[in-house]
């Protein structure tokens, strides 16, 4: 079932005396439980694509459809609603406050929009102990490892428990050990919890643990390709995985 | 790699001798990569032409294959489109993929970048197999198995690489792309010692 759905999203920047045009018209529909990587060049409008479908900023045309709410036409309250309810956000650098510990960073988003700070900590240290943190909560951001950091900022991007996952090279600052852990964890959100998770990333091998992956160019889709069509793999590499197993 | 399908891409281009298609084929390689024979272009033509993938063009002096020039049939295009609409399935083997590329290039049959595509997502699917095995496998793995599984991935990963490489250069590559010898004037050609016929 479709869980968002945008319809030829234009985005321009001024760029000084010239305009500089992200996105040209993208169209992309989100199943419920998708799990999708948006790859292309630097430049190409990735997080352009990520900001709007969050709600983090406006297209200037076309419109982004999450249930039944037209995002576009929803004032700045109503979306402000909806990022923090409805959508998670998780970004390269971990946006973490450093002087919080690892469960009240996770709280926040609740705390922020009124739930006591028992009732917060209580649903924190859930995520937190389903991503493997469990006797990390009370440590501070500095006291973690960056891959540790990470996982702290997805739960704190699920504690709200959104519909949708947005994350913007959420292995960008990880060593390939940790970008490997996260690629599984955010596998996993989708295998198990049934969220819709659309991520950006560089990585092919981080691209790949997705089930679906959308190649942007100059503004617009050029690809867009289901990867879990086993039938295709090829002769070589499934004898490979047969002598293995 | 597909002699067969160099020639169908070839041919498609327009009709040509088989010394002519032996001197197509070497400079669509560069001149070095791919070392076919003459005597098998020849061959291959034969069987092609059997198969109705290609036939003699009409009206021509039959003689021997290197100077009957030779056309595409419906059936032989249909054969090439379907060539290019498939990923290149042959492991690692990247001499196939190229001469696909080559000849979408100078055919026209298929738009390259939609080759390219079809390729990256076929190693994309590679990759997204490798890595699911990877992670279900990684905790219980002995070593030995989590280490050539690696090396599967790596391969993949540098193939994509330089996929991405020829994204980046495959306008200039159609513009320096030419698989001449230009073509001779009808007719019995002239005798010339720096024919590529002299095998
Ligand atoms: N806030 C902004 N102001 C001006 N230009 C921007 C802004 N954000 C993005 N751009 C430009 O829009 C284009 C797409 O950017 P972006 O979506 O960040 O690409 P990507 O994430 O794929 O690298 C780039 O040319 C970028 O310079
Ligand atoms: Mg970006």
């Amino acid at each position: 079932m479709a869980l968002i759905t945008a319809t030829q999203l234009v985005k321009t920047y001024a760029e000084g005396a010239t305009a500089v045009r992200a996105l040209a018209g993208v169209s992309l529909t989100l199943n419920e439980g998708d799990f999708v990587a948006v790859m292309g060049p630097s430049g190409c409008g990735k997080s352009t694509l990520l900001h709007l479908l969050g709600g983090l900023d406006r297209p200037d045309a076309g419109t982004v459809k999450l249930g039944s709410d037209e995002l576009t036409t929803l004032d700045d309250e109503g979306l402000t609603l909806v990022r923090r309810r409805r959508i998670g956000f998780v970004f390269q650098s971990f946006n973490l406050v450093p002087v919080m510990s690892a469960i009240e960073n996770v709280a926040l988003p609740l705390t922020l929009d009124g739930v006591s700070a028992s009732v917060a900590e209580g649903k924190a240290k859930v995520w937190l102990e389903r991503l493997g943190l469990g006797d990390r909560v009370n440590h501070l951001p500095d006291q973690l490892s960056g891959g540790q950091q990470q996982r702290v900022a997805i739960a704190r991007a699920l504690v709200t428990e959104p519909v949708l996952l947005l994350a913007d090279e959420p292995t960008g600052n990880l060593d390939s050990k940790s970008a490997d852990d996260i690629a599984r964890l955010l596998r996993s959100l989708s295998d198990e919890h049934r969220r819709t998770v659309l991520m950006v990333t560089h990585d092919p091998r981080i691209a790949a643990s997705a089930r679906r992956l959308v190649f942007l160019k100059d503004g617009v889709i050029v690809d867009d390709q289901n990867l879990s069509a086993s039938l295709d793999t090829s002769s070589k590499v499934r004898s490979q995985l047969e002598a293995l197993s | 790699m597909s002699v067969r399908h160099a020639v169908l891409g070839l041919l498609h281009q327009r009709a040509r001798h088989g010394y002519e298609l032996h001197a197509a084929l070497t400079s669509l390689g560069g001149g070095e990569v791919w070392d076919v024979k003459a005597a098998q272009i020849y061959a291959t033509l034969d069987r092609l032409a059997e198969s109705g993938l290609v036939r003699e063009q009409p009206g021509t002096q039959s003689g021997g294959p290197q100077r009957r020039p030779f056309e595409l049939t419906d059936a032989g295009l249909t054969e090439l489109r379907s060539w290019f609409s498939m990923p290149v399935k042959t492991g690692y083997q990247r001499d196939e993929f190229f001469l696909k590329l080559m000849l979408a290039i100078t055919s026209g049959v298929q738009d390259p970048y939609s080759v390219l595509r079809t390729q990256r997502t076929s190693l994309y699917r590679d990759l997204h197999e490798l890595m699911t095995h990877r992670q279900e496998a990684s905790a219980r793995a002995a070593l030995a198995q989590q280490l050539q599984l690696e090396q599967a991935v790596m391969h993949v990963e540098a193939d994509l690489r330089w996929l991405e490489l020829i994204e980046g250069r495959l306008d200039d590559m159609a513009k320096q792309t030419t698989v001449e010898p230009a073509p001779k004037p009808r007719g019995r050609p002239r005798k010339n010692p720096q024919s590529p016929d002299g095998e």
